[in-house]
């Protein structure tokens, strides 16, 4: 199906309340779905090892789409899908996506469930706030780590000079501007000219300005759109893909199915990951990701998220041959060694599961710059290390990854980190001993429990 | 048992099973029995939903149920206050709020998180929807006599807009007229105070016990 067609029918499907939407469509389908085809939690494990609850899911997800459509929410009216629309896009997904430019041009392609490749690892500041101060000090620490195929989402820009930016103003325009033109001079001052960067850069349709060949993201760069919980899209959104799409950008779109909301626990928003990762597909995307969201925990390494994201990416990679990624957030923050072991942890449920990474970041970092390029090198080591594993032998690593931060998972009293500025010596761009110690500290221990790094 | 125990049980059963027209005919069956509903509130609807409330917190139940549950608490209540209001009275209400989503934001679920807890709890919830401009918050509060507005931002570009609702209710002389909280994923206490805010929720839960604590700075 092609995106006329798609804007088409968000102009002319039926009229329906969103709520009406979100509880008689999602909620009612959800519950229905899984009872129909049986998907249930058990209530304890933190990693799906059910191939056959997997395809469950999977048929459940299709359903879902089928039943539900997807909500327009400004014309409030739902994109309908047909079952064999359903399934060509399915068959047409890409496998593999090109990005990128001259030496650092780079592949990302499917991945199957227990795939012995790598996945792509897609690592960088992940939109958590962005001081304009340090964004091109950032980005560059994050380029000039090698294993990082693509920079991811370069930052958030919600200051200039001080000035908080209001959506769609000028200011607003003039950091999409900057955004580009900075995170293009980040990866050239780290000898990667043409190293792709995933962007997304203000939050509102003039984050198309941050395009520019020469000086900003070009053609060959992915752009990120976003779904919204649950199986919703807005004219932003639509837009945006209306002009990257006729640009020729690689597409990245993420959805963030909410444990205890429409879907209810792990097993039922799973139902919906796999529906939004079709209606994805459905949009235009090259790259799917589900980065699901905690009603409770707001992180995606509590035990419910880690058994979601593992079982939504064996569903789809077993399935079909969507290119998934899912994200990283944490309740530790940056600094910390929670923060490390919690994104370990879902690396290895689910890159096990056929799934890319991109990440990581804090849930909620303490003020600007709260990620460090050191923990995306580490973040890039365990995910090729997770790719060497059966899902048996990533459960017992799991297991006792969890148990080392499942107490300290509320946000008030899991690590405060600190921002990059503290953890790295800014002139030489360098970590600083005390963040390099945690680094060492962490993969020494990693290594203990069993996760089998290249060096 | 008693008529009154057994319209009570109804009433419970009513809110358990998320059943707006059961709690509809409960609450008249209440009416038809001359109990006084602001007893049938108490005994009938109050403690079911606080249950319900109690179950969300412990993720035994999620959204749809807290949601199916607080409109049929509130289908049941609509009967009860026509009962009172034909004797010239009124069910005495925790505070009523208004609650939106701020300009340039369509996040929708976090607010109706919060709608649903401040329903469960007691309180009467105006929900006006998403991307709300400042004035429709002055508005809406003005028109319903609310004692709180509730703010919710997703975006760290769009909580500048709880400032503006804020700094609009100055620059009319509203801002003491009402308790102020507000929330979302960016939202922090630094920023409420920043910009003058009474109150802040981490989540639907604490913005709940946030309302709860601070009764006597807004309760008119």
């Amino acid at each position: 199906m092609n995106f006329k067609e798609v804007a088409k029918r968000a102009e002319t499907g039926p009229l329906i309340e969103a709520n009406d939407f979100l509880m008689q469509r999602v909620a009612a389908n959800v519950l229905a779905l899984k009872k129909e085809y049986d998907v249930k939690w058990d209530g304890k494990s933190l990693i799906n090892l059910d191939d056959q609850l997997a395809d469950r899911c999977w048929q459940a997800g299709k359903e879902l789409l089928l039943r539900s459509g997807l909500y327009s929410m400004n014309s409030r009216r739902v994109i309908q899908f047909s079952k064999e629309e359903i399934e060509d896009a399915i068959r047409l997904a890409p496998s593999q996506i090109i990005m990128g430019e001259g030496k650092e041009q780079k592949t990302a392609y499917h991945r199957g469930v227990e795939d012995p490749r790598e996945p792509f690892v897609m690592s960088g500041p992940f939109n958590a706030d962005t001081h304009e101060s340090m964004f091109v000090k950032l980005n560059e620490a994050f380029a000039q780590e090698r294993l990082i195929d693509c920079l991811f989402l370069p930052g958030y820009l919600k200051e200039l000079d001080g000035q908080m930016i209001r959506p769609n103003s000028g200011l607003s325009s003039r950091a999409a501007v900057l955004y580009g033109e900075w995170a293009r001079e980040a990866v050239r001052r780290a000898g990667r000219p043409g190293m792709p960067i995933i962007g997304h850069s203000v939050m509102a349709l003039n984050e198309i300005s941050c395009t520019n060949e020469a000086y900003g993201l070009r053609r060959t760069d992915p752009r990120a759109m976003v779904l919204l919980s649950e199986l919703q899209v807005d004219d932003v959104t639509m837009a945006r893909l209306g002009y990257y799409l006729a640009y020729g950008t690689p597409i990245y779109i993420a959805h963030t199915p909410l444990v205890g909301g429409y879907g209810g626990g792990p097993d039922g928003t799973a139902i919906i990951g796999v529906a939004s990762f079709i209606a994805s597909i459905l949009l235009g995307a090259e790259i799917c990701h589900v980065g699901p969201q905690h009603i409770k925990y707001k992180t995606q390494t509590n035990n419910h998220s880690l058994f979601l994201g593992s079982l939504v990416n064996q569903a789809t990679n077993r399935n079909s041959h969507i290119i998934t990624t899912t994200s990283h957030t944490t309740a530790g923050r940056t600094g910390s060694d929670q923060y490390a072991y919690e994104f370990s942890a879902l690396e290895l449920a689910v890159v096990t599961g056929g799934s890319n990474i991109s990440g990581p970041r804090p849930a909620e970092p303490l003020g600007f710059n709260n990620v460090s390029p050191l923990m995306g090198r580490l973040f890039a080591e365990v995910g090729h290390a997770a790719s060497k594993l059966t899902r048996e032998a990533a459960a017992g690593i799991i297991e006792q990854l969890f148990a080392k931060y499942k107490d300290a998972m509320s946000l008030e009293v899991s690590p405060k980190g600190a921002p990059f500025e503290q953890l790295y010596d800014i002139q030489k761009l360098v970590p600083t001993a005390e963040h390099q110690a945690c680094y060492d500290r962490v993969k020494e221990e990693l290594t203990r429990l069993g996760v089998p790094f290249n060096n | 048992m008693t008529t009154e125990e057994i319209v009570f049980s109804k009433m419970h059963s009513a809110i358990e099973n998320y059943d707006a027209d059961a709690a509809v005919t409960a609450a008249n069956e209440a009416v038809s029995a001359g109990i006084d509903p602001a007893v049938a509130l108490e005994k009938g609807f109050a403690d079911p939903i606080r249950k319900i409330g109690e179950a969300f917190e412990r993720m035994d139940i999620f959204l749809p149920e807290l949601v199916m549950a607080a409109n049929a608490m509130k289908a049941g209540v609509e009967v009860l206050e026509g009962a009172l209001k034909a004797r010239g009275s009124a069910i005495a209400k925790k505070g009523v709020v208004v609650l939106g989503t701020v300009e340039g934001d369509i996040h929708d679920i976090g607010k109706t998180v919060v709608g649903a807890m401040f329903q469960a709890n007691g309180y009467e919830v105006h929900d006006l929807g998403v991307e709300v401009p400042a004035p429709r918050f002055i508005q809406a509060a003005e028109e319903t006599k609310a004692d709180v507005i509730a703010m919710s931002a997703l975006l760290s570009t769009t909580m500048l807009y709880q400032r503006d609702v804020i700094e609009l209710l100055q620059s009319k002389g509203l801002k003491d007229k009402y308790f102020i909280i507000i929330g979302g994923a960016p939202v922090t206490q630094k920023w409420a105070d920043e910009i003058g805010a009474n109150g802040y929720g981490r989540d639907a839960i604490e913005a709940v016990r946030v309302l709860d604590s601070h009764a006597k700075e807004w309760a008119k």
